[in-house]
């Protein structure tokens, strides 16, 4: 076991290649991460503002919109076909509208209409300005009846219970700031560890069997195909956990991202989904012993567990066929963890079959144990 | 004339290497078919609806009853239960049975009799912020909804000021562009599928690249797969056989792909055929480019897998480019797909033209140069170096053999 732990580790230094895989994308990642949207979210969306009316109560709405954090009014533009054109050149993401004739049609009653436009192409900025757009087109509706009432003799009290009758109290649970950043980074950089572990995993087995070197390998074990791959990843193991739970340690501990639980819940979940990954590219090794396939495999794995993962998406809103994929993902288990445990903080039982299925991916290489040692003895490589 | 006909010849061989290598026709074909398809499936359900909510219904009388049916109906929410308490639908939300909580006071029905503001609680899980958008969307349009027939029906009660007020004075109308239906997969595919055919190319090229490494190892620092043309020819050629092989796979991918999916797609080809010809044309030379940093066949995936995500970061699509910094910014702007991802969805989805994105166009072209340059010398100076190594070797075997 010494001998090949030894072998492990000196495999791990012998190219640049492991340390930059292992050691710095991953950090580096990390930090890309957190900087690019360290504001939270994209807010001051620039959005236009078509003003036909040119009246005090379209000057009056103007100045509501620009005073919201959400958008930002970046440009004042003559006709809703300029407007369009902008949004078509990509310089403005939406453009509220009002109509000539406005606030005399308001004020006498005819009810005219405030329309606006939010551009969806692009997800986040189309729905942040819906959402200012529509906030400023209610309150003005309200402020008119508002306006209406006191001056037919209601008091205020009794004009403000009139127009807001209903309200709704909102309560996002975790994640209060409705933080993009939080919901981001938890997910993606989980995800691109266990896109590198599968990678790294993959390669560095499959670097024996084309430079002919696994019957080495296997002797420095004595023949047990068990112990030499325990030998070969457990300084993986080692290197990858540490470097997650250094990522996981600036996450929770210097951005403090909701920990609402003890900390060695998610510690022990970052150094289950680094096992479970590489027992499931041990597993795809063992079954093609190829560089190139059990490579390719694991990259497509990787890739698209980003999106079958279901962090954007929810799984049980996906197509049955599509969706049990997730659940043999290692960073789909880590996933429903993290929101347990750290986001919403709740006792460990809830989460408990997700750190069962990590532990039971532990046993996968079983599998191919025989089948890759008779590889490693009669290497063949293919292209 | 000779010049013309070493970019041939480079051509000719580079084709003939992609076309009898299997896992370069994987990277090259498999994938730009295969998994634009792929990623659909996972998102073509496109709205997320009837997300399970639990009611904590304290008024129990005809009105609350009245409000929960209201929200019912909402695309968003589906009432799967009453909870008695908070506490039950806590555990409720615990299990996963439900991912919002709707709680209503026990004075809701009276307040509204009296004329009194009323208030309802929502508590929303936040795990995935579709969830959340689509509750925040559905409690909304109740909340507009409730607020104008409460209204209505305490100003009727009023007499005279019926006269003045009927509803709300102000009419909104909101309109959705490029993505009406608010679809997942619709927003999400057309920045995908170009970034998949630039992350395919470079999978490709850097294979290709590592492969030859293989070879000069094998034979003492010289590929004799290799037809060595001036560097402007080989890369010329190189990056003719790559086009060939790209532009009817764009046209799949850009045409197709929207088509046998029912996405959005309004814009012309002839507008975004020529935005994703200059794309591809910068992102061969990056590739090339790239070439050095591979030194053998598998670490091709090991260093082009991971940036997949960076870019698709990079591009804008999940983090709109306006709130970059200044330095992230200028990175994204180097990376060819950046551009087109930003030019392909205005062009597919709000039917933008060639001339409304022409600074991503300019953009693109001035990439091609770029990488175009960057390409050229390194290939000039690794083919430098590499020769030279061979003649030294090629030399020293001589002095072996006449010390003999």
């Amino acid at each position: 076991m010494l001998d090949s732990l030894k072998r492990g580790i000196i495999q791990l230094a012998s190219r640049k290649i492991y340390i930059t895989m292992m050691l710095i994308v991953p950090i580096a990642f990390s930090l890309f991460f957190i900087d690019l949207m360290n504001e939270g979210l994209p807010l001051n969306v620039p959005v236009g503002m078509v003003d036909m009316d040119h009246s005090s109560m379209s000057r009056r709405i103007a100045r509501s919109l620009n005073a919201m954090e959400l958008i930002d009014i970046t440009d004042d533009v003559e006709s809703y076909h300029k407007a369009m054109d902008k949004v078509r050149s990509g310089e403005l993401y939406g453009f509220f509208y009002i109509p000539s004739d406005f606030q005399e049609k308001a004020l006498s009653g005819k009810t005219p209409t405030l329309t606006f436009y939010s551009n969806m192409s692009i997800f986040v900025p189309g729905s942040l300005s819906y959402k200012g757009f529509k906030t400023i087109a209610v309150t003005t509706a309200g402020k008119i009846v508002e306006t209406t009432l006191v001056s037919a003799g209601a008091d205020y009290s009794t004009a403000g219970a009139m127009i807001q009758s209903f309200n709704q109290d909102i309560h996002p649970l975790g994640n209060p700031w409705t933080n993009y950043s939080i919901y981001l980074c938890q997910s993606f950089i989980p995800a691109m560890i266990a896109l590198l572990v599968m990678l790294i995993t993959s390669f560095s087995i499959c670097q024996e069997i084309k430079n002919d070197t696994a019957p080495e390998w296997l002797a420095t074990a004595k023949g047990s195909m068990a112990v030499a791959l325990a030998g070969k990843l457990l300084p993986q193991t080692f290197i990858f956990s540490a470097v997650g739970v250094f990522i996981q340690s600036i996450l929770f501990g210097y951005l403090h991202f909701p920990l609402n639980n003890h900390p060695l819940h998610m510690v022990f979940a970052m150094i289950l989904l680094v096992m479970s990954s590489q027992a499931f590219a041990v597993l795809v090794t063992e079954l093609l012993p190829n560089a190139r396939l059990s490579m390719s495999i694991v990259s497509l794995t990787g890739i698209l567990s980003f999106s079958i993962a279901g962090f954007s998406f929810p799984v049980d809103k996906m197509y049955g066929g599509v969706a049990i994929f997730s659940y043999i993902l290692p960073i789909r288990n880590y996933f429903l963890i993290y929101i347990d445990q750290a986001l919403n903080g709740i006792p460990i039982y809830y989460s408990r079959v997700y750190y069962i299925v990590m532990l039971v991916m532990l046993l996968l290489p079983v599998v191919g144990l025989k089948r890759l040692k008779k590889h490693c003895l009669n290497p063949v490589y293919v292209k | 004339m000779n010049w013309l006909k070493s970019i041939y010849r480079v051509w000719r061989r580079e084709s003939l290497l992609v076309f009898t290598d299997i896992g370069v026709l994987l990277f090259f074909v498999a994938l730009p078919l295969g998994y634009p398809i792929i990623y659909t499936l996972i998102y073509n359900p496109e709205v997320v609806k009837d997300i399970s909510t639990v009611v904590v219904d304290n008024s129990r009388t005809a009105e609350s009853r009245e409000l929960v049916r209201t929200l019912d109906a909402t695309q968003g929410i589906k009432i799967v239960g009453y909870a008695a308490n908070m506490g039950e639908a806590k555990t409720a939300m615990h299990e996963k049975k439900c991912y919002g909580v709707v709680e209503i006071p026990h004075d809701y029905a009276k307040k509204i009799g009296r004329g009194e503001p009323t208030v309802m609680s929502f508590y929303s899980d936040m795990s995935l912020l579709l969830r959340y958008r689509q509750f925040l969307f559905s409690l909304t349009d109740v909340r507009m909804a409730e607020t104008a027939k409460i209204t209505a029906e305490r100003l009727s009660r009023g007499g005279i000021l019926t006269t003045v007020v009927s509803g709300l004075p102000v009419n909104s109308e909101s309109f959705f562009l490029g993505d009406p239906t608010q679809g997942f997969a619709s927003f999400v595919m057309p920045g995908i599928v170009v970034l998949i055919l630039q992350q395919s190319m470079l999978l490709g090229i850097t294979m290709i690249a590592g492969t030859a490494a293989d070879r000069r190892r094998r034979n003492r620092g010289r590929d004799p797969y290799e037809y060595e043309g001036g560097a402007v020819a080989t890369v010329l050629g190189k990056t003719l056989c790559y086009m060939m092989i790209y532009l009817p796979i764009s046209y799949y991918i850009l045409e197709f792909i929207p088509h046998m999916f029912s996405l959005p797609h309004v814009g012309s080809f002839l507008d975004y055929m020529p935005m994703i010809f200059v794309m591809l044309l910068a992102t061969s030379f990056l590739g090339q480019t790239l070439q050095v940093f591979v030194r053998e066949r598998e670490s091709s995936l090991l260093v082009i897998v991971f940036t997949s995500v960076v870019f698709l970061f990079l591009s804008g699509l999940t983090w709109p480019r306006y709130a970059f910094n200044k330095f992230w910014l200028l990175v994204s702007d180097l990376i060819p797909a950046t551009f087109g991802v930003e030019s392909f969805i205005r062009m597919n989805g709000n039917d933008s033209t060639l001339s409304d994105l022409s600074q991503y166009y300019w953009g693109l072209w001035g990439l091609t140069a770029l990488y175009f340059v960057t390409a050229v010398v390194l290939r000039y100076f690794t083919a430098k170096a590499t020769s030279s190594r061979h003649l030294s070797a090629a030399s020293r075997a001589d002095t072996d053999i006449s010390a003999s």
